[in-house]
């Protein structure tokens, strides 16, 4: 019996509940006609609902984790277990095909000892799933029951129910804000663990990244963690290049979109755009490394640079600022559209021209908003992994020549956390340090970004 | 059917306007409008909401243009050359006749470059001493300079409401128009700030031709020379202020004049 069919059971108990409170509200109102009742009937309706479904959601959670150990106890202690290995790996594949038997999952055993198993399986899981409704039914109802016995006419059901609305909401935001600091936590005892073996100086101010692997956890060569070539390639191709690219051409379509752009080419030329954001960040791989990368390394050649990379930050970092455009362009394209239209007449009657108007009043008024929506890109391109995995390279060099191979924080990540390797190496836990540095970054960019923007919006208002 | 008091065809008049209709898409604002506007008198506008005054008074700098729906007919003169025609550039038209807002909205810059935005744009004055002079005399001619004097720098949207108002006149003064138009400049004011800018608007007059847009009738009466009723797109009456005020023709203004409706 699956949770499903327990909630499937609780909702129509739920369904039942609502219609008999709605029913007794009626009857307040036609019982006595010159009352009037504090709440509408559905109200006194979605009030005995609730307390007949959530009651019943709580136990079903608990449930579903409880009654497996339940029945894997049961069976351990039926005397057909007695034949199972003590422990190891046996004795779980052959409990696991039991089980699978049991339920229907599987057409028979493979191995024979997991036989006499099934029928034990199959008892006590009819056993237990016979609770579990049952008790589910009865939760329903005492909670269905309490919640109609307290119906009167005076009630206060709709404040209750709003609040419990609220309260499913403030639920909801908070798993988000829950997951995050959990992601934040598990973040920072890692790093703490890593900068026990390798010191933070070391870490943040080395210049030569080359984690070993393959060497022994104990004998840890602090000198191989200089994250600084990969803070530096991270800032290059995320913050340099890709924002030579974004910046301009972003505020560019922004500008035509909400200045010269006629509104049918608009409705039209908006969404294509935003389109952009929309193309798997996978795909702008492949572009990078498949199309761009080798074009450049052409040209490059063609032009008589020999050194130049099919791995080279270039490519990775023009692929990025076309993957941002729609984040600058959008940002740029809302702050200016927030500018009071006055701001614009009133230029306009100056006998400004257009882009004059544009140039000295619209922009500026809407910079604060620009920035912010750049901050917001960067802290985009500094976390970007898919383009820069499949067209940045492994190697970490620290370099200013866009056309050399160039490594990022996120591709460092990628490449320790891949392929075996063990969770307390020191090259392993390097990759927390990494992303708690990167974490950090685009904490603080987004914070900012946010703040500048609030402030923006405040001083039109 | 337009009433015109005797001796309003002007032979000096700085705006003739003759069969202006402005539509909206299919919707007729303005209905074959024909007025002179004096050169050496303040003119008010006058009459209910969406009487099209404001819209009247948007072709006279050809503002309209910024509104992809709008559609002007008919003949506008400025000192006798059309302000559609091929010779007349929309921003030496905007040079010559300025424009103040309903809302005051000042450029979120400083005092100093709300007024020297306009010289600049135009190339009256390249160098920071003639600019200086330009903002000098502006914000004087406004009334705004003793106020405003020692802190040039500050931004022009800290001031209060109603120097915001006068900072925007004389932004308007800044480039030397011909004519200033205003689209109901005391509007957003309160009862204080409005009587500064119509004491302004008495002190500009003569220098400036000027159109004044107003929903107060008593508005109208203090600072104009010249009244034109409009009712539904429509000039319905167009004479000296005092005749207008005190001995309507039209049946129509004698009603919006006492209050009967509008």
């Amino acid at each position: 019996m699956s949770p499903i069919t327990l909630i499937l059971i609780a909702l129509g108990l739920g369904l039942l509940g609502w219609l008999a409170g709605r029913a007794k509200a009626w009857s307040f109102a036609s019982s006595d006609p010159a009352l009037r009742p504090a709440s509408r009937p559905i109200y006194h309706a979605w009030y005995v609902a609730l307390w007949v479904v959530i009651p019943v959601l709580v136990f079903v959670v608990a449930w579903s984790v409880i009654a497996p150990q339940l029945v894997l106890q049961t069976v351990l202690t039926s005397p057909a277990a007695d034949g199972l290995p003590v422990f190891g790996f046996e004795r779980d594949a052959f409990l696991g095909e039991a089980r699978a038997v049991a339920l229907g999952q599987a057409p028979g055993v493979f191995n024979d000892e997991a036989e006499p198993l099934i029928v034990p399986f199959r008892d006590a899981f009819s056993y237990y799933n016979t609770i579990g409704i049952l008790v589910t039914v009865l939760i329903a109802a005492a909670g269905g029951a309490l919640a109609f016995l307290r119906l009167r006419p005076q009630f206060g059901a709709r404040t209750r129910v709003e609040r419990t609305v609220m309260m499913i909401l403030l639920l909801a935001s908070l798993v988000a804000i829950l997951t995050t600091l959990g992601i934040f936590v598990s973040l920072v005892f890692e790093t703490v663990r890593f900068f026990g073996m390798v010191s933070p100086i070391d870490f943040l101010f080395g210049t030569k990244w080359g984690p070993d692997t393959m060497g022994s956890p104990d004998a840890v060569d602090p000198s191989r963690y200089g994250a600084i070539p990969l803070f530096w390639g991270t800032i290059f191709i995320g913050a340099i290049i890709a924002m030579i690219v974004a910046i301009p051409l972003g505020l560019m379509s922004a500008i035509y979109l909400t200045q010269y752009a006629d509104p049918k080419v608009r409705t039209w030329i908006k969404p294509l755009l935003e389109l952009l954001a929309g193309v798997p960040t996978v795909v702008y791989g492949y572009f990078a490394a498949l199309t761009l990368a080798p074009m450049i390394r052409d040209a490059a050649v063609a032009i008589g640079i020999t050194s130049a990379s099919t791995e080279s930050a270039l490519a990775a970092g023009i692929v990025m600022g076309v993957m941002i455009i729609p984040f600058v362009s959008s940002m740029a394209d809302d702050s200016m559209a927030a500018v009071p239209g006055a701001m614009r007449d009133g230029s306009l009657a100056m006998g400004a021209t257009k882009s004059e108007t544009i140039r000295k009043v619209l922009f500026p008024a809407a910079l604060p908003g620009i920035v912010a929506g750049i901050m917001l890109a960067v802290s985009r391109a500094i976390g970007e992994t898919m383009i820069v995995v499949m067209a940045a390279s492994p190697a970490a060099n620290f370099t200013a020549n866009p056309l050399e191979p160039m490594s990022t924080v996120t591709v460092q990540i990628v490449k320790l956390l891949t392929g075996e390797q063990s969770t307390d190496h020191p090259a392993t836990l390097s990759a927390y340090a990494l992303g708690f540095v990167l974490f950090m970054v685009t904490l603080a960019l987004n914070f900012i970004a946010l703040r500048v923007v609030k402030r923006f919006r405040e001083a039109y208002e | 059917m337009t009433v015109i008091h005797p001796n309003m065809a002007d032979e000096s008049a700085k705006i003739r306007a003759r069969d202006v209709c402005v539509f909206y898409g299919d919707k007729k604002a303005i209905d074959e409008v024909s007025i002179d506007i004096s050169p050496n008198y303040v003119t008010a506008f006058i009459g209910p909401s969406g009487c099209g005054k404001s819209t009247f008074l948007r072709c006279f700098n050809r503002m309209n243009d910024t509104i992809g729906t709008a559609k002007v007919t008919g003949l506008i003169e400025l000192d006798g050359e059309d302000i559609h025609g091929s010779r007349m550039d929309v921003v030496q038209l905007r040079a010559r006749v300025g424009m103040v807002f309903q809302k005051p909205n000042p450029f979120p810059k400083s005092i100093y470059e709300n007024i020297a935005y306009g010289p600049k744009i135009h190339g009256l004055a390249e160098k920071k001493a003639d600019l200086d002079i330009v903002v000098e005399r502006s914000l004087t001619r406004a009334g705004l300079w003793d106020e405003v004097k020692d802190r040039l720098e500050d931004s022009g949207t800290a001031l209060s409401g109603g120097q915001q108002q006068r900072l925007c006149i004389a932004r308007a003064i800044a480039v030397d128009p011909e004519v200033i138009l205003m689209d109901e400049p005391a509007s957003a004011l309160d009862p204080i700030a409005t009587a500064k800018i119509e004491e302004l608007i008495d002190e500009l007059s003569g220098r400036y031709a000027i159109v004044i847009v107003t929903h107060s009738m008593q508005q109208a009466a203090r600072v104009s020379q010249r009244t034109a009723f409009f009712h539904l797109g429509k000039m319905v009456e167009y004479g000296p202020t005092s005749e207008i005020f005190t001995n309507p023709i039209e049946e129509r203004t004698k009603d919006y004049i006492t209050g009967r409706y509008g």
